[in-house]
């Protein structure tokens, strides 16, 4: 039973967080659409100019495919290592536990900024800067953290009898493994998978520091455009992010449903 | 057992099945069954490692002073990085920014992201839950600078607001580049950390606790005061935590929309290696903020338990 003082207080609160969260992703969606050539309010009329000027654009293209790439390398190495360490430190009994996710959480209590210069200092030892699969890698590094509490929390779900009852059934370790383990926690894999690919999408300071003028990532190339005079095609490309995570909001609520976030622990 | 007929075959995938059994009854013995879980953890041992050895990188860049005059860096180490960083007046005023940003953004980000939490843990309906939880993942999927340029469409000198309100006869302000603006994008930016750390510990305080003090009298204040808060403590912690810790460290907002003249830590060591070139004296800067955050989650550790950001079911 709410009282209306409550119920007064608690969804204004909740309004101004929606508003605030929302407002710069329609603005962004209002300004790629504009007719003129400067954001301006109220707005000149619609057109898809904007759109047509991006798509046309060669350095917005490869630096979106980089993205993409930098994403992609992010995800297959972090899945497999995330899922593993996350039924490792669920699943079996280690010794030292508590160093071990001390030393797991780093990459989540060492600020970006420093992860992202000892990164860039140790690929410039190894002149591997200036490709695009250490970007990746560090994106993997970083955001480590995220896949291995999406896998365990899955992972404490599972009750440990059914692996036993699946090899009293005969079946191998490998065997068990992929269709009693793996299965369960299936939907941890894929939040975290999502969450890896996103987050590397979006991945901007580690970015800016590994990454040089000849392979910019696209929020990079955002960044380094963006001048004192707003201009629309800007907001054009902002909307790929968008939809990007419109995408990946949508398979989320698809393959594991986004009430995922709201259990227990 | 009778025998099977000499053309009977297995399944494929039974003997695929078979083989990889074999495969891995070589590779890792049944005897070293009880290692698996070190098998399972060492990819993210010696991926972490990387950032070990970034870490070792820092401090020992840290130890060497630019020469000046040639542009590199010295043979022999010395603490004369620290002493600069340490006694600068310009890096105590950027630290004290950063900070007393850190602590109004993080009292701030929990207070709207608590009835948030509760919102989405409370409500009856699925759909408004559903739009709740899909305006909290947008923007939290499309990145910083995105946000932060779409609060420059909105805030800047010749933004929405601003023709908007010469439309009515008010002259432009300058809403953004300004301490505020830094605070109000970080707050937009952590709100959605801050809920999704907090729902997990409103899920677990039962609904009938907050009916039973209401039953017996309390009102919705005295609830909140006396029952939710206490019970949602860790939650509280984590995101708290979590969210200071990202605030303090924060670089893309600052940069964004700040304007230069609102400089974080971060932004600070950036300079430094990209401007003006001191890679020593950016990497104790670094090395001194990456020890103060440890330093910070340590305590609170200690004090309140890992709370929501522990690995692993296993207490």
């Amino acid at each position: 039973m709410m009282s209306f003082s409550q119920k007064i207080t608690v969804w204004s609160l909740v309004w101004f967080s929606i508003i605030t969260l929302s407002l710069p992703t329609l603005v962004v969606l209002g300004a790629s659409l504009t007719a003129g050539n400067m954001v301006a309010f109220p707005p000149q009329g619609l057109s898809l100019q904007w759109y047509e000027k991006i798509a046309l654009a060669r350095d917005l293209q490869q630096a979106f495919l980089r993205s993409l790439i930098v994403a992609g390398i992010c995800t297959l190495v972090a899945v497999p290592v995330g899922t593993l360490a996350g039924l490792a430190l669920s699943r079996f009994r280690l010794r030292f536990t508590t160093a071990i996710q001390v030393y797991l959480l780093l990459p989540f209590t060492v600020p970006l900024i420093g992860s992202g210069i000892g990164l860039m200092l140790v690929f410039g030892e190894w002149h591997v800067l200036g490709s695009l699969w250490p970007v990746g890698m560090a994106c993997a590094v970083i955001n480590l953290p995220f896949i291995i509490w999406s896998v365990s929390s899955s992972a404490v779900l599972l009750d440990p009898d059914l692996e036993l009852a699946a090899q009293n059934c005969g079946a191998g370790r490998v065997q068990t493994f992929l269709h009693v383990t793996l299965p369960a926690v299936m939907p941890g894999v894929i939040t975290g998978g999502l969450l890896m690919f996103i987050l590397a999408m979006n991945e901007f300071l580690v970015s800016l520091l590994l990454t040089d003028a000849r392979i910019v990532t696209l929020p990079v190339l955002i960044y380094n455009s963006i001048r004192s005079i707003i201009t629309p095609d800007l907001a054009a490309v902002s909307v790929v992010f968008i939809a990007i995570a419109l995408a990946a909001i949508w398979l989320l609520d698809k393959l594991v449903g986004l009430e995922i976030f709201l259990k227990s622990k | 057992m009778p025998n099977p007929s000499p053309e009977f075959r297995y399944p494929l995938h039974w003997r695929l099945m078979d083989a990889v059994e074999r495969i891995a009854d070589l590779v890792w013995p049944r005897r070293l069954s009880r290692h698996t879980g070190w098998l399972f953890i060492a990819p993210a041992l010696l991926l972490v490692g990387l950032l070990v050895l970034g870490l070792i990188q820092i401090a020992d860049a840290s130890l060497r002073t630019l020469d000046t005059s040639t542009f590199l860096m010295s043979e022999d180490w010395s603490t004369e990085n620290y002493r600069k960083a340490l006694s600068s007046s310009t890096y105590l005023t950027v630290a004290w920014r950063s900070l007393s940003a850190a602590v109004l953004t993080t009292v701030l980000t929990l207070i709207l992201a608590f009835p948030y939490a509760w919102a989405l843990v409370r409500v009856k309906k699925a759909w408004i839950r559903k739009a709740l939880l899909i305006t909290l993942f947008l923007p939290f999927f499309i990145g910083q600078v995105v946000r932060a340029y779409g609060w420059l469409i909105i805030l800047g000198n010749s933004g929405m607001v601003n023709e908007a309100l010469s439309l009515v006869g008010v002259t432009p302000m300058r809403l953004l580049f300004n301490y505020g603006a830094v605070v109000f994008g970080l707050v937009q930016y952590m709100l959605p950390f801050a809920v999704l750390l907090l729902v997990p510990a409103l899920t677990a305080i039962p609904e009938e606790t907050e009916t039973a003090a209401g039953s017996l009298g309390a009102s919705w204040p005295r609830i909140l005061w006396h029952v939710l808060l206490p019970m949602a403590k860790p939650g509280l912690i984590g995101a708290g935590l979590v969210v200071f810790t990202l605030t303090l460290t924060d670089f893309a907002v600052p940069a964004m929309l700040g304007g230069g003249g609102q400089d974080f830590i971060a932004n600070a060591i950036y300079d430094q290696f990209f401007r003006t070139a001191d890679q020593g004296l950016g990497s104790a800067l670094a090395l001194i903020l990456v020890a103060a955050g440890s330093v910070l989650v340590g305590l609170v550790f200690m004090i309140f338990g890992a709370g929501t950001l522990a690995m692993g079911g296993r207490k």
